[in-house]
């Protein structure tokens, strides 16, 4: 098995209970939490897939959706490659902020940044909630965009994992290649982790390989 | 009172808070902060004293015992300083401004006599309501002891109404019903209304034992020192708040120590008006709330109950309420959610209003500086005591806010099990917002170990997840020592926390916000500037850059408005919107003519109606975005819809035709809004070129067939120019452009009877004419303009067609529109807002100080007049632009003469001067720019002030 990892940093942002910790809880953990405690400021969680043989290592920025923490958004998706902009297909207001979040991570972001578009809580349509963003929106923004598009429920998991799937997909993995020969030392915006570990979470930092 | 000799225990890192703040507090802002009094507190009188205390419960006779039989030392006399507010007495001690802390709130002042002394000149004698009595002997001259107790006295009178309060108040303390429970023996008395954890029981495993011993203490120290809104600190009572307040006190405890319980006392039924008054209204707080109402300490059972969700709904809506400005952060859910386990909704209001306003401002603003300032701070005190780990975190690019910033926003609420993070607020309230700085290190310090060896944030935030789990774990699981084993890590974060960083004071934080501040601020606006100019809508003739001016001079204008704290409104009223417009529009800046009551109505009649208009909300405020979208459709590039936006300016019915009303109220906002091109303020596009084309004569006159053959041609040395002729000139015209609109409208509407017409226009052509008889001919107008619009056969209105008709039928106004005006509001430059002379700028200066640009110009007409000389005769004169009748022989005697000699007999002429060129307009282009530009003189404005006196 090829023993190098390409880490892909990746951050959320929309508006506030859209469910981007319920998205991430149910991508690193496959679990899903009714009442989740709001984000205060960031959350950090790494999970590893395997794409095309390959391991990729997704670090996720999670971040507060309330209005007034956006100043502190820049602080997260600085260098990040990729990007969720979430927003709740019941709640009109959450798609105009992610268009918001759209332009900003366009002027502000690293210029190659994959984001993906993700209406969220369509569970609630199948229990008889009212849908008040059309998939078509959605669709729409996001070619005109350039924006990988998805719906997705948290909570019973549907699309979940192909969304980072699609965007593992979509982060040239020739570069991890490179990287494995660069020197781990390195401060490098592409941080790379040649630890064969699971998780990222052992405190081990030696180079067996 | 054998308590007091006991507790002269060291404790000097917690008495570290205080009297070292910022120097911009005023002396009555410390006093208040470090005793956390309200803000209607200002020291009254204050003077040394000693004071003395003496209990009621138990045997009653201890008053005659300590006044009279001072021998026999049965209280202890503390020496300090008494301050009077106009509701407290404060006592410190002078030995270390902590053994003896009395606050005193007035109201519970029962009875105040003079006490009878033999070793002190004056004393008095305070009976509280519990019986208790504080003896107070004035040290100072006699005189300023008076003084004070006349105060004093004032004072009681006053507060009589507020003391009325007590009893009520009473009933919700716990430390009452204690002592109402064990020394009155009132065994049915009611528990008063306390927190969540009355039912839902509070967090943590206490043993049932502990609390009560606990309780007890705090049972003595209230019989010894008072309690509530009488209470006395000493170490003791610090000690108690350190070891862990029992549950069922603590809420008292936190309410007394954040000073939330005299706001209360003070403020009776005020967070139950805030609540009915705003009963079902909602607001973005109100929806932001609602979403996290499920998401507040989830874990804990009473919130997933409507009672506790109900109960925390209550406290954040109303402090929305209280405190718009603030409205609602997350992190304030879960920090209330906290307050009200151990604490009733209204203890929690006031305790919040006391953590946003006191402990932690800023935090939960709405641009957050306050946590954003913190943040900074608080690596810059990793970086100084803990340089090998900030380092470390540096170079693994380690954000160490994505762990610190939730502590600092959340009080720990989130981080640590309840039971842990509650114990850190009862430090917390007592010594302020150190408290966060010194945890949050000894947590970084107590893990530096395992942190050096983290390779990103993930392992480092792990690190910090595990820690937080194991606090009640043994801190040395491994020693031999039992007692040593019995350590909790939640214990040795607290001795870390207060003994090895106490060197950290709140001094030193303010020191190192100061340092930071500027840049944070700076941060901010930039943020939201730039936010907010992404999500401007889509405009047609105003550049990036404009938006970028007018988002600055907006926001500039609202002074209230602070964007990087986040408070103010950011919405622009009437009066304002006034003030924006006149920083960069020429039409709207201040005037010699502002001084002319009618004039200034007029001026306020037209802003009221482009106020409306603009505002799209019908909120009688503009937003940033009304401004930008109402600017851009002024400036149109395209003189019909220049026209047309006009034309609805005044179309309030919005049906395509002006009545005899709008017509004459449209007329009368064009005169203003033209008013400094006719006063000779600026000049318009036909002005300059016939000024133009006036140099060029001159010059061809003066040299003849020469200049033809030159390249390059010279400005001359020194030009004077008639001023007062083309201001005339101008103002002639544009009074006729005036009057032609007025018939015009008039004539094609073909509504006007003939006689009223001239009525109108011909009321009088004495220019002299008085302000009374001025007012008289108004209302005459006014009569009439009402009679006709009564009169049901007459045909009354102009469409927009034939308004357009009219104003391209006049060469002033149709230059107005597709140019004049546009040019004349400045969203294209950056306004120094220290620049008093800019508005009076002139255009005509910015023609001249380009002094290249002139030179072409001019090159360009004397070739052009030079090929008509050429074809025609030589001594032909040019036609002027506007049709003037003035002889222009005359008047080019002085533009013949370039030499700078002939200016000194032109001295009048020159103070006034509309322009002179020289060479050294060229290198002073900024100079001449910020020239102050003389109005025209008196005799002429005052002619031409009222265009409906005018005849054409």
């Amino acid at each position: 098995m090829n023993t190098s990892v390409t880490s892909i940093k990746l951050v959320l942002l929309g508006e506030a209970a859209v469910g981007k910790s319920s998205i991430v809880l149910r991508f690193v953990s496959n679990d899903f939490a009714e009442n989740k405690e709001p984000t205060i400021g960031a959350a950090f969680l790494t999970q590893r897939v395997t794409i095309n043989e390959h391991t990729v290592k997704f670090e996720i920025w999670d971040t507060a959706g309330q209005e007034r923490f956006a100043s502190l958004a820049p602080m997260y998706y600085r260098n990040a490659q990729a990007a969720l902009v979430v927003y709740d297909v019941t709640k009109p207001q959450s798609f105009i902020k992610a268009r918001h979040w759209v332009k900003e991570l366009h002027e502000q972001a690293s210029k190659d940044i994959i984001i993906a578009l993700v209406g969220n809580k369509i569970d609630v349509l199948q229990d008889g909630g009212e849908r008040k963003v059309a998939k078509e929106e959605g669709e729409k923004l996001a070619e005109e965009k350039g924006l990988l598009f998805f719906e997705t429920s948290a909570k019973t998991g549907e699309n979940v994992n192909n969304v980072f799937l699609g965007i593992g997909e979509k982060i040239p993995l020739k570069k991890a290649e490179e990287q494995n020969n660069a020197n781990e030392g390195e401060s490098n915006n592409q941080r790379v982790d040649l630890n064969a570990a699971n998780n990222g979470t052992s405190a081990n930092s030696a180079c067996s390989c | 009172m054998s308590f007091f000799d006991s507790l002269r225990q060291k404790a000097p890192f917690l008495d570290k808070l205080a009297d070292s703040f910022a120097p911009t507090l005023t002396r009555d802002q410390k006093f208040r902060l470090k005793y956390k009094l309200p803000a209607s507190e200002n020291i009254l009188e204050d003077t040394n004293a000693e004071v003395s205390f003496a209990t009621s419960n138990g045997d009653g006779n201890k008053h005659s015992d300590m006044v009279s039989n001072k021998g026999r030392k049965t209280a202890y006399v503390y020496s300090g300083r008494l301050f009077l507010t106009p509701h407290f007495l404060v006592f410190r001690d002078a030995f270390d401004h902590s053994s003896c802390i009395l606050i005193l709130n007035i109201s519970t002042i029962k009875r105040v006599e003079r006490s009878p002394s033999e070793s002190y000149e004056f004393a008095l004698l305070v009976t509280l309501y519990t019986g208790a009595k504080v003896l107070i002997q004035f040290i100072g001259i006699r005189y300023r002891s008076e003084q004070f107790c006349s105060q004093l006295k004032s004072n009681l009178k006053e507060n009589i109404p507020n003391a009325k309060n007590l009893p009520a108040f009473l009933e919700t303390s716990y430390s009452e019903f204690l002592i109402a429970k064990n020394i009155l023996g009132k065994k049915d008395i009611a528990v008063p209304r306390a927190g969540l954890g009355q039912h839902f029981k509070y967090p943590g495993n206490h043993t049932m034992a502990k609390e009560k011993a606990k309780l007890r203490l705090w049972f003595d120290y209230f019989k010894e020192n008072g309690r509530n809104l009488a209470v006395v600190q000493t170490h003791m009572f610090r000690k108690l708040v350190r070891i862990g307040i029992p549950n069922r006190m603590r809420g008292e405890i936190w309410e007394l120590c954040s000073g939330a319980m005299y706001m209360r006392y003070a403020n009776a039924g005020e967070y139950e008006k805030i609540l009915n008054d705003n009963t079902g209204k909602t607001s973005q707080a109100i929806d932001e709330i609602e979403k996290d109402l499920k998401r507040s300490l989830p874990e804990y059972s009473a919130y997933q109950t409507e009672e506790g969700i109900q109960r925390l709904r209550n406290v954040l809506t109303a402090y929305s309420w209280k405190n718009p400005d603030v409205g609602y952060c997350q992190a304030m859910n879960i920090v209330v959610a906290g307050f009200l386990i151990f604490m009733s909704e209204e203890q929690a209001f006031w305790c919040l209003c006391n953590l946003c306003d006191i402990y932690v401002p800023g935090y939960y603003s709405k641009t957050m500086y306050g946590t954003l300032l913190d943040q900074k701070v608080f690596e810059s005190f990793v970086e100084d005591r803990m340089p090998v780990l900030w380092e470390y975190i540096v170079q693994h690019d380690i954000q160490l806010s994505v762990v610190s910033l939730p502590w600092f926003l959340s009080l720990f609420f989130t981080s640590m099990p309840l039971e842990y993070a509650v114990r850190i607020m009862d430090i917390f309230f007592m010594n302020g917002s150190i408290t966060l700085f010194q945890v949050a290190l000894a947590v970084l310090k107590i893990n530096a170990d395992d942190i050096l060896q983290a390779d990103d944030d993930g392992m480092f935030i792990a690190i910090i997840k595990h820690y937080f789990q194991t606090l009640g774990q043994s801190a040395h699981p491994d020693s031999s020592d039992i007692k040593y084993r019995q350590i909790t890590r939640f214990q040795e974060l607290l001795v870390t926390a207060f003994k090895e960083f106490s060197v950290i004071t709140e001094e030193m934080a303010m020191q190192v916000r100061h340092k930071y501040e500027k840049g944070i601020f700076q941060n901010i606006e930039t943020f939201m500037k730039r936010t907010q100019l992404r999500h401007m809508p889509r405009t047609f003739n105003l550049s990036s850059e404009n938006l970028s001016n007018i988002y600055d001079m907006f926001y500039q204008s609202i002074e209230t408005y602070k964007i990087s704290m986040g408070t103010g409104s950011s919405n622009m009223g009437f009066e304002v919107f006034i003030q924006f417009l006149s920083k960069f529009c020429d039409s709207c800046r201040p005037c010699g003519k502002d001084s002319d009551p009618a004039f200034r109505k007029q001026k306020r009649n037209f802003l009221q109606r482009l106020f409306d208009n603009w505002d799209s909300a019908h909120i009688g405020e503009l937003t940033l975005n009304d401004v930008v979208t109402g600017l851009d459709k002024l400036l149109t590039v395209d003189l019909l819809q220049a026209i047309n936006y006009f034309f609805s300016l005044y179309d309030a019915d919005d049906d395509g035709e002006l009545h005899r009303e709008e017509v004459l109220q449209l007329s009368e906002g064009l005169l203003l809004l033209t008013e400094p091109w006719k006063s000779g303020r600026y000049v318009d596009l036909l002005t300059k070129k016939h000024i133009e084309d006036d140099i060029a004569e001159s010059i061809i006159k003066e040299s003849g067939e020469e200049i033809i053959t030159m390249n390059q041609i010279e400005l001359p040395t020194g030009v004077t120019i008639d001023e007062e002729k083309y201001k005339a000139e101008q103002a002639e015209r544009y009074l006729k452009a005036a009057s032609n609109f007025l018939q015009r409208s008039f004539e094609y509407a073909k509504a006007i009877d003939l006689a009223e017409e001239i009525n109108l226009i011909d009321l009088s052509d004495d220019e002299d004419e008085d302000e009374e008889k001025h007012t008289a001919k108004l209302k005459r107008m006014e009569s009439i303009k009402a009679n006709a619009a009564l009169d049901p056969t007459h045909p009354k209105v102009i469409d927009l067609p034939t308004f357009r008709m009219i104003i391209l039928a006049d060469e002033t106004y149709e230059l107005f529109f597709s140019n004049t005006l546009r040019s004349s509001i400045h969203v294209d430059e950056r306004i120094n807002i220290n620049n008093k002379n800019k508005v009076f700028r002139s255009m005509f200066d910015g023609i001249l100080a380009d002094g290249k640009r002139v030179a072409e110009q001019v090159r360009r007409r004397v070739d052009s007049v030079a090929t008509r000389n050429s074809i025609t005769s030589a001594e032909s004169t040019p036609t002027a632009a506007a049709g003037s009748a003035t002889t222009k022989e005359e008047k080019y005697d002085d533009l013949d003469d370039f030499t700078s000699d002939h200016q000194s007999e032109h001295e009048e002429l020159l103070q006034n001067s509309w322009f002179e060129i020289d060479d050294a307009n060229e290198n002073n282009a900024n100079t001449m720019q910020e020239r102050p530009f003389e109005p025209l003189s008196k005799n002429s404005t005052d002619k031409n002030s009222n265009l409906i006196e005018f005849e054409a």
